[in-house]
């Protein structure tokens, strides 16, 4: 499972090879917002054979968040709450608007790089209220922001069973996942074990990709389902432990509610604490919301694209009405999103 | 001590202020200024040979500059404000001959940062032999400005004015030295990161005048970095940017950066580099001069024919390691990290 040090005219020529071997069409996702940016700023879905299909996933914290949150923040903001989040949620129009036209009507609304930041604001407004956002990677940073008495709106999530989702509805027949380095940094390989399928959890240079592309191949060519692990350099069995304490001592597993999949079990992560968490502490204005209104459709078809289901150009709004300056939904905000990223590098 | 409301607004305690600016800053050079509501400068004392005159071009620039932090690694609001006036002339082959000062500044800012500021404008201003020779300081109230905003505008002459729209197929694009360091410098400071790296802020009129006679286009690749800048220029010079990916004019350190906080580092701002185009034949003296300024000054790709193909393909592309073509967009609005 060493990572092979090879040049990339090599590695390209080896999956060439190994893809002939398999005599049909062989569909590969990326989960992970980075592994996005990685595919199409290097153009590798150019260079792959022509029965290997690689499509994007649900891989981007900011896509995946509900509209539902996205509105309830809306409302927080413009209630007076002040907000703290970063930066691409900001521009992820909800049915209310966005967190960046609430701003320009008067709202508190604050983009901060680092939850180092969002701290800092909070001596400023000490009702200050964080939109937490992510999966493993960014969670132990909100408990850090937890761990210092900052109130918390909390969207994140655990991306296993996003991934477990995916081959259980079966809409997509997805023969291997691309699995996120990040997330696998913070929670280990062993969890990926329970997804019957094939995986190479990977790093992100092109290099890393185009291996992981390779293993893949070799695993389906050979009828193996296993967990390869090419990200060597940073990810171990077991994870960064630390960070896992930090999760559990801040966080509670509840039912996550992603776009695009709508409820999932036991993939969300609450507040444990009921006097940060501001679903609670701000329920008399949450409680006021007319969320069925959140479900209307407006014909953005980003939670097909997040399951894999549509390809960003299948979209009918993509690039004519939807583009990264004016987009209809967060596969086009986000620089880790699909549509965004379909539609920069135009491949 | 800090700056106060009365500092702006025009009785004793301004014209003490501004006595002790003007006497960080120095002369006028050869303009002339008493203190009055203008400079004036004769043209008689910039020494022109007579028939030169004629084709002579004046050339008038602004900016207005917010940085946050203040000081960083390299410099200060100053040191840019100064720099970016004096490159955005040089950068179209102008001697830059005087600049402007508007300072507008928090009630409560204090007076030691703005004395240190000045003394950094004073520096560059004469180190680059470019005079501040009029000027202007308000006040405002605290909380209706984030610490301090300049405003410099430049005065310059050139015979020949080189634009961002001069690219011609078959040129090389040259890369004045390593690009970004601005941007890593203040990101380094923003998130507490320790970096060898400070701002690449620095007058460029020198090495610009050097090579001037030889560019066919030029642009200093400020806000928005080389995307920006080299997107603009290869649109309205209607050609195709072809940029080779084992070329980028990139330190290990900018790269590292940009990948670990997933900013695109071709939108990373230097604040004392430029961009220019030059036809082939000449790309080895222009780049035998400029290595004199900076040894990291290098060919970072070339300029082609765009092929017609459903409205042109002009634009900036990358030639990856990969042997693939990728665009390089023009980034759209704010440099915000990547969340997972």
């Amino acid at each position: 499972m060493k990572k092979e040090q090879k040049s990339l005219p090599k590695l390209l020529s080896k999956i060439e090879k190994v893809a002939s071997q398999i005599k049909r069409n062989v569909v590969l996702m990326e989960v992970c917002g980075t592994h996005t940016q990685t595919v199409s700023k290097n153009g590798i879905r150019s260079l792959l054979p022509k029965n290997v299909k690689l499509l994007t996933g649900p891989g981007c914290p900011v896509c995946v968040t509900a509209q539902e949150d996205i509105d309830a923040v809306v409302t927080l903001s413009k209630a007076g709450v002040p907000i703290a989040t970063y930066g691409d949620m900001l521009r992820v129009p909800g049915f209310f608007g966005s967190l960046e036209q609430a701003r320009s009507q008067g709202a508190k609304v604050f983009s901060v790089y680092s939850i180092q930041e969002a701290l800092e604001f909070k001596k400023d407004f000490p009702n200050l209220v964080f939109f937490g956002l992510g999966f493993e990677t960014t969670t132990p940073m909100t408990a850090v922001a937890l761990q210092n008495g900052l109130t918390v709106y909390s969207s994140h999530k655990l991306f296993l069973p996003a991934m477990n989702a995916l081959l259980e509805a079966g809409q997509t027949k997805i023969d291997g996942f691309i699995s996120p380095g990040h997330i696998a940094t913070i929670i280990g390989t062993k969890p990926f074990e329970h997804l019957k399928v094939a995986q190479v959890i990977a790093g992100f240079e092109a290099e890393d990709v185009l291996v992981a592309i390779y293993l893949l191949l070799c695993q389906i060519r050979d009828g193996r389902k296993e967990v390869e692990n090419e990200y060597v350099r940073l990810v171990k069995k077991d994870g960064n432990q630390v960070a896992q304490k930090m999760i559990a001592e801040c966080f509670k597993v509840c039912n996550g509610n992603w776009r695009g999949f709508g409820k999932i079990e036991s993939s969300g992560l609450e507040v444990k604490n009921p006097k940060l968490n501001a679903k609670i502490k701000h329920k008399n204005i949450l409680s006021k919301i007319d969320f069925s209104q959140s479900k209307k459709p407006t014909g953005c078809r980003c939670g097909e694209i997040i399951r894999g289901t549509l390809s960003p150009k299948q979209c009918p709004m993509f690039g004519k009405v939807c583009t990264p300056e004016n987009p209809y939904g967060p596969c086009m905000v986000s620089e880790e999103g699909a549509c965004n990223n379909y539609f920069r590098f135009m491949v | 001590m800090y700056i106060e409301l009365d500092h702006g607004g025009g009785g004793a305690k301004s014209s003490e202020l501004i006595k002790q600016v003007r006497k960080i800053l120095g002369g006028a050079g050869k303009w002339q200024n008493s203190g009055d509501d203008s400079a004036s400068l004769a043209l008689s004392k910039i020494s022109l040979p007579k028939k030169a005159c004629q084709n002579q071009h004046l050339l008038l620039t602004t900016d207005a500059f917010i940085v946050d932090p203040i000081f960083f690694p390299g410099g200060d609001i100053g040191k840019i404000a100064v720099c970016g006036t004096i490159n955005d002339l040089a950068v179209m082959g102008a001697k830059p001959l005087g600049i402007s000062l508007s300072i507008v500044v928090e009630e409560g800012f204090p007076r030691a940062d703005f004395l240190r500021i000045i003394k950094s404008i004073a520096k560059v201003s004469k180190e680059a032999g470019v005079p501040i020779v009029t000027g202007d300081t308000k006040v405002t109230e605290k909380g209706k400005l984030d610490k301090i905003e300049i405003t410099t505008a430049g005065i310059g002459m050139a015979e020949k004015v080189i634009n961002n729209a001069g690219a011609q197929v078959g040129d090389v694009v040259i890369a004045s030295g390593d690009l970004g360091e601005h941007t890593v410098a203040l990101l380094s400071e923003r998130f507490g990161y320790r970096s060898r790296v400070s701002s690449d802020c620095k007058p460029i009129d020198k090495e610009m005048l050097a090579i001037g006679k030889f560019v066919h286009a030029a642009k200093d690749p400020t806000r928005g970095g080389l995307a920006a800048n080299l997107v603009e220029m290869a649109e309205k010079s209607k050609v195709k940017i072809v940029l080779d990916e084992n070329l980028l004019p990139y330190k290990k350190e900018t790269i590292a950066l940009g990948g670990l906080l997933g900013i695109d580092i071709f939108s990373f701002v230097s604040e004392g580099r430029f961009l220019a185009t030059v036809s082939e034949k000449d790309a080895a003296k222009v780049l035998r001069i400029l290595k004199k300024f900076n040894p990291e000054a290098k060919i970072i790709g070339n300029v082609q024919k765009p092929v017609r193909r459903r409205g042109g393909d002009t634009g900036v592309y990358l030639q990856t390691k990969l042997g693939s073509l990728r665009p390089i967009e023009m980034p759209n609005g704010k440099l915000i990290p990547r969340i997972c």
